[in-house]
């Protein structure tokens, strides 16, 4: 006999299911199952995963959803009655599916897509009415499951009978025939509770009387017994309330029954039930045929009902074209060449030609032009919005992307292979990313909606699992540990999976004192730690909610919304329940219009020199550009200064210089300690050198030492070798090392004569365990067909296995250097322009303090906050006074000031000028703490100095702060008229001078406390004589000494990074700045180990360590040892001869005394 | 009611319920149809550690509630008892006494 579960909630339905599909379905396929449901709540979450997996197990996938339904009786946009199971129908052309979508769409349809909406997700009856049928045939296409979680099962506790049966009636008369079903479920509860047999019992018999077909279930929520504290732990998440005061509700499951029982489980459950309600044999059999009958009934096709692999596009009528797409696409490649191709004649033409013909080819043949034509509108629609638009990704292969104008990148420049983007073995929708600007992604969104239809686009969800700080978090509060404890744990964990956190107990320095803890429960009642740890581990990668992909939007045709439930998004906009994973198996085309901040930085800068120099010829002045062809500038900027940087030459050898300079700061991709390191030893000279670094800098290059050798060879430090001749063309540009994913492709093409759309697919294969083998077979006795020798075979199928499954596409390193490219060539000819940029829209991985650190390096001044000047962005500004006079600085924005709101921030900005504070506090009602702080920040200073007055900054707050404190007096009333006078500011005037100015610690402090900038000084120079007295070397001295010299180096943390490392032994990169410059320092295993908690928890760093020569340009700290600044008596001062360690006082309380609150300004990351 | 937990020898039919006890060097034999479900456990408090795969019995144990009568002498009333099945060992306790009339032999508290 077999068994069909019905009601499953897989680990997708979030904080409720615990087990993932594949347990599910290999569970039920383990015990004999023909057929298995997968009924999340509120979606279809994990329906296409339970696809899948159905599939690879051999079973028929019965899909539904857990839903709640409003109460009749009750407030129709609050209360909810209870939730019911639906299920589709299937084997009827999709009819099931698509009213199961268009359901749960509507049971979303109301909710605001925020956390804590009023509004919960709930259907009401006649919607759900309104569903079941087939809207032409009127036959049902759904079955709605009464179960002991709908408002006739919660009615059937105590000894209210009539209760129930009437709630059931209800159900009947609302419903068409023949759409209802009862859901029995006993999980052996204790008699008379919920989820008894005696309720199950109830259900049985309520069914019997209406003549309606009763199902046995067990709503399942884990595979098997061990779930089941995983699922206590859920409810307390979900819930927010701890597990004893869950209890005591009582609201937790009644015990650990809702498991996927066997099928003979479910017969002695059955049989249990029939018992109690004295029923025979003969009813035992009708309830299980009963619900095997609907199991068929709900047996869905994947491919005739839910579309299962068929990519669908939007029609052509809509992408505006009439007649045949691979015709549209054709000519529009033609008009392609002759702009991208200006007079192209001879071979370049015949090569062009085939190439062209190669892909258009393959599109046919695949079905994809309309794919392609729509992403070309899609660019074309972003470009048209004068918004920066690049693609990235493998799509830069393309010659037809690049003649259509989704792709800034000529893949016959850089030799890239069609195949690796699409080919005739694929047969999925290839992935074409565009990257925007940031602050423009939105407005793209809608303008995409607007564009193709809402019916037609929707935005992809992703799922947000449970990572380690997450679930400990969530494990605290079940057991109801206190939040600060569990704060302080939280806080030190640091990027592993929560599935290893015992593991990570043992191993990671930063957790020892934890581990120690934890060992210690005998002795002081810690035993709660113990099972925080296992509960931790319990939530590893549990789905928690779903929300917006950051990037991906689906394009469809108007049936979209038959084939995906959407729910609104956090922005408005509607979202698919389906993720990323989802969209090939449902034949969803998905554009990932990725929001970038460097492209919105770019484009502010490129903003800025236009609104400083209105004209070519002053941007060329300014910039140092070439004289171009006429003398007059070079093409790439207009008449008006406009800078197209997309057409500006990639050869630009000034950059080049800046980017060999390794001062990369706020540049895209080669910023990180770790590539200024590589790029001060791979010294680029072109472009493709950028692409190399960008390839080469990845995980799997990194850990499989292809740079030294690399590097060896390329600065000639070692011959470049090559495992056989025939492999120089493949391997040249990289001097013999493969680096790039379209090496392997030729590399199997030159040796075995495989096709390079065959190739692509045996580089697929490699790493993984199943075919890699075939692979290889095939490989060695073609390669040795061909006559190359067993050495040479095992050499280059060594590199193969060892480089082919985490290679870079070099389609991609080249999308990416342009943007890398683009904003080394800002900074190096506009760098206050870029630098503005930066700091407006922040796209790096450092905080911007570090920044001011750059611009102080590059001498470009920052001036200070003006509440006349100052405005909601970073400004470049000529300096019209002082020692800087004439130079271009940057103003400071009023923009991110702590506590200060955006209405209050436009009210400044639409009131300036002010002549006087009682102007500002008129005009902009400004709130006082925030009049203060801008004091503070010195906003005022220059309308102070206008009006005369003797006293200084700290005298201005210590006015403003007793003002505050004084009772309630009503506002400074202005009688109208009265402001035009023009007095000065009496106020400031009249300020009397009492105390001393603040110094330059307070001014720091301020700064860092409202900004998180330090912009009057560096925050460490305080600490300057502690750091002497130390004997502690700078960033700026660093570079003369030699090679494994001991220092000690100090500094505030401005990055923390553990790449993927070679052996996979965790190395801990920390970079720190001290005021004239950074210092990178790595930790190795043993300075982890000594260093313990302050590997991630400190922000001021004394390191000791030796100096490691990275490049010519480049040196690096090998850390051996940490102290935290701040704990002055930890600190290892020198000993004086006397023998007696004398702590000194010397240190004045530094800038960051007295701010707990957390900083943007440490790099700490997570 | 009583609450207990001590030990109890129990003989079980093939499909696991209880047909004969040894209770306190008394024999009983189960006089009516038993009662079976599962309650929870407040594990969180009971258990120091809760590590996946921990397999059953974590969250609930099983419940029997009993109508015994003394094998020896049948005439005397009938308790009910509600017993327990530890997972991991099989071993049965007894948890509550039901009826008024306690057996002669004093319990200790639970």
């Amino acid at each position: 006999m077999s068994f069909t579960h019905l009601h499953v909630s897989t680990a997708f339905s979030a904080h409720y299911g615990v087990s993932w599909p594949e347990e599910l379905a290999a569970a039920a396929a383990a015990d004999g199952a023909t057929a298995l449901a997968c009924t999340d709540r509120d979606g279809l979450y994990g329906t296409v995963k339970h696809l899948k997996a159905c599939m690879a197990a051999g079973l028929d996938p019965v899909v539904g959803v857990d839903l709640a339904v409003f109460d009749d009786d009750g407030d129709l946009r609050t209360q909810v009655g209870g939730r019911v199971v639906v299920l589709a129908h299937g084997h009827n052309s999709g009819a099931g599916y698509r009213a199961l979508c268009r359901l749960i769409s509507d049971a979303h349809a109301r909710t605001t897509g925020k956390a804590g909406g009023a509004v919960p997700v709930a259907v009401t009856r006649a919607e759900l009415a309104s569903r079941t049928l087939h809207p032409e045939t009127l036959k049902p296409v759904l079955t709605v499951l009464i179960g002991p979680g709908s408002d006739v099962g919660r009615a059937m506790g105590g000894r209210r009978y009539l209760r129930p049966r009437t709630l059931f009636k209800r159900w009947l008369d609302a419903m068409p025939p023949g759409t209802v079903a009862a859901e029995v479920v006993s999980q052996l509860s204790p008699p008379g509770e919920p989820l008894s047999t005696a309720h199950a019992v109830r259900m049985l018999k309520l069914a019997a009387e209406h003549s309606v077909p009763a199902v046995l279930s067990n709503a399942v929520r884990y595979v098997a017994e061990d779930g089941a504290a995983t699922a206590d732990v859920l409810d307390s998440a979900r819930t927010l309330k701890s597990l004893p005061e869950l209890s005591a509700a009582p609201l937790l499951q009644p015990n650990g029954q809702a498991w996927l029982k066997s099928a003979a489980q479910m017969l002695q459950l059955g049989k249990e039930i029939m018992h109690a309600a004295g029923y025979g044999a003969a009813d035992l059999k009708n309830l299980l045929a009963q619900t095997e009958a609907l199991a068929d009934r709900c047996r869905m096709d994947p491919v005739t009902d839910m579309g299962w692999k068929q990519p669908v596009v939007p029609e052509a009528s809509v992408i505006g074209i009439a007649g045949d797409a691979l015709a549209e696409l054709t000519q529009r490649c033609e008009a392609g060449i002759g702009r991208r191709f200006p007079g192209i004649t001879g071979k370049p033409a015949e090569e062009l030609r085939s190439r062209l013909e190669h892909e258009l080819r393959i599109i046919d043949s695949l079905g994809f032009a309309a794919y392609f034509l729509t992403v070309a509108e899609v660019s074309r629609m972003i470009q048209a919005m004068g918004v920066r638009a690049a693609a990235r990704g493998s799509g830069a292969s393309s010659l037809v992307n690049y003649l259509i104008d989704v792709s800034q990148v000529n893949p016959l420049q850089h030799d890239l292979i069609f195949e690796r983007f699409l080919s005739r073995d694929r047969a999925t929708l290839p992935d074409i990313d565009i990257d925007v600007e940031s602050a423009e992604r939105h407005n793209v969104y809608r303008k995409i909606f607007e564009r193709f239809g809402s019916e037609r686009v929707t935005l992809m969800s992703m799922q947000n699992g449970y990572r380690a700080r997450g679930a400990v978090r969530d494990a605290g509060l079940a057991l109801g540990m206190e939040e600060g404890e569990i704060g302080d744990i939280a806080k030190q964990l640091w990027r592993f999976s929560a599935r290893n956190f015992r593991e990570a107990l043992e191993e990671k320095p930063e957790l020892k004192e934890f581990a120690g803890r934890v060992g210690q429960r005998d002795f002081s009642g810690n035993q709660q730690l113990d099972l925080l740890v296992d509960l931790t581990e319990r939530l590893d990668r549990l789905p928690r909610h779903i929300s917006m992909h950051p990037c991906g939007v689906i394009l469809g045709d108007a049936t979209l919304l038959d084939r995906t439930p959407v729910q609104p998004s956090g922005l408005g906009l509607p979202m698919s329940q389906f993720d990323k994973h989802d969209m090939d198996p449902m034949g969803m085309l998905k554009l990932d219009v990725l929001g970038v901040r460097m492209q919105s930085a770019m484009a502010f800068a490129v903003r800025e020199v236009i609104r400083l120099h209105p004209s070519k010829a002053e941007v060329v002045a300014a910039g140092a550009h070439p004289a171009g062809p006429d003398g007059t500038g070079p093409d790439y900027i207009a008449e008006d200064g406009s800078i197209d940087l997309n057409a500006v030459p990639l050869d630009d050898e000034p950059t080049y210089e800046l980017i060999r300079s390794t001062h990369t700061l706020g540049c895209f991709q080669i910023e990180s300690p770790g590539q200024r390191e590589l790029i001060g030893k791979l010294a680029p000279r072109e472009f493709n050198d950028l692409i190399i670094d960008i390839s080469l800098f990845r995980p799997g290059p990194m850990k499989s030492d292809m740079v030294r050798p690399f590097l060896e060879h390329r600065h000639g430090f070692a011959p470049e070798v090559y495992p056989h001749p025939d492999l120089k063309p493949v391997l040249k540009e990289t001097h013999g090392v493969t680096v790039f994913h379209e090496q392997i492709l030729k590399t199997f093409d030159v040796m075995t004569g495989c096709g390079l759309a065959r190739a692509d697919e045996f580089r697929r294969a490699l790493g993984n365990d199943g075919l890699e083998g075939r692979v290889e077979e095939f490989f060695r006795k073609e390669a040795r067909a061909r006559g190359y020798s067993p050495e040479v075979v095992d050499k280059v199928w060594g590199t193969l296995k060892a480089f082919g499954s985490f290679g870079f596409c070099k389609a991609h390193g080249a999308a990416f250097a342009v943007p890398t490219y683009q904003s080394a060539w800002l900074k190096t000819h506009h760098p206050e322009a870029f630098l503005a940029g930066l700091w407006e829209h922040d796209p790096g991985m450092y905080p911007k303090r570090l920044l001011v650190a750059e611009a102080r390096r590059l001498g470009i001044p920052i001036l200070p906050l003006d509440i006349n000047r100052s405005q909601a962005e970073y400004r470049v500004e000529r300096v019209a006074a002082g020692p800087d006079r004439g130079k271009l600085g940057i103003r400071l924005s009023l923009n991110g000031i702590y506590g200060l709101s955006g209405t209050e921030l436009k009210r400044i900005v639409a009131g300036q000028p002010y002549d006087s504070l009682a102007d500002l506090r008129a005009r902009s009602r400004l709130s006082k703490p925030s009049i203060q702080r801008l004091a503070q920040l010195g906003a005022f200073d220059s309308l102070h100095r206008a009006s005369g007055g003797a006293a200084n900054r700290a005298d201005l707050v210590h006015h403003l702060q007793t003002l505050q404190s004084r009772p309630h007096r009503k506002g400074i009333d202005v009688i109208d008229g009265q402001l035009s006078l023009p007095l000065g500011d009496v106020e400031l005037k009249n300020l009397k001078a009492v105390l001393p100015a603040p110094t330059l610690v307070d001014t720091v402090r301020a700064e860092l406390d409202l900004m998180a900038v330090d912009v009057s000084d560096h925050l460490m120079a305080s600490h300057r004589p502690l750091l002497d007295r130390l004997g502690v070397t700078t960033a700026d001295k660093l570079l003369a000494l030699r090679n494994g010299t001991e220092v000690l180096v100090a500094g505030v943390r401005v990055a923390t990074q553990t790449p993927p490392m070679r052996g996979g032994r965790r190395v801990v990169f920390i970079s720190i700045d001290d005021g004239t410059g950074c210092v990178d320092s790595v930790f190795f295993h043993e300075a982890q180990e000594l260093a313990g908690p302050l590997l991630f928890g400190t922000r001021l760093l004394l390191i000791r360590g030796t100096t490691r020569r990275t490049g010519p340009r480049g040196i690096s700290i090998s850390a051996s040892m940490a102290w935290d600044l701040s704990r002055t008596e930890t600190l290892p001062f020198p000993v004086p001869a006397s023998g007696i360690p004398d702590y000194p006082e010397l240190q004045p309380p530094g800038p960051l005394d007295g701010i707990s609150r957390n900083l943007a300004i440490t790099g700490l990351g997570g | 009611m009583g609450m207990f937990s001590e030990s109890v020898d129990v003989v079980c039919a093939p499909s696991g319920q209880p047909l004969e006890l040894n209770w306190a060097g008394r024999h009983y034999t189960v006089c009516a149809e038993p009662v079976r479900w599962y309650e929870r456990r407040q594990w969180w408090a009971e258990e120091r550690r809760a590590p996946l795969g921990s397999g059953p019995g974590l969250v609930d144990h099983e419940i029997w509630r009993v109508q015994v009568r003394r094998a020896d002498s049948p005439d005397q009333e009938s308790l009910t008892l509600d017993l327990t099945r530890h997972v991991g060992s099989g071993r049965w306790r007894l948890l509550r006494i039901h009826d008024a009339l306690l057996p002669s032999r004093k319990p200790e508290s639970a």
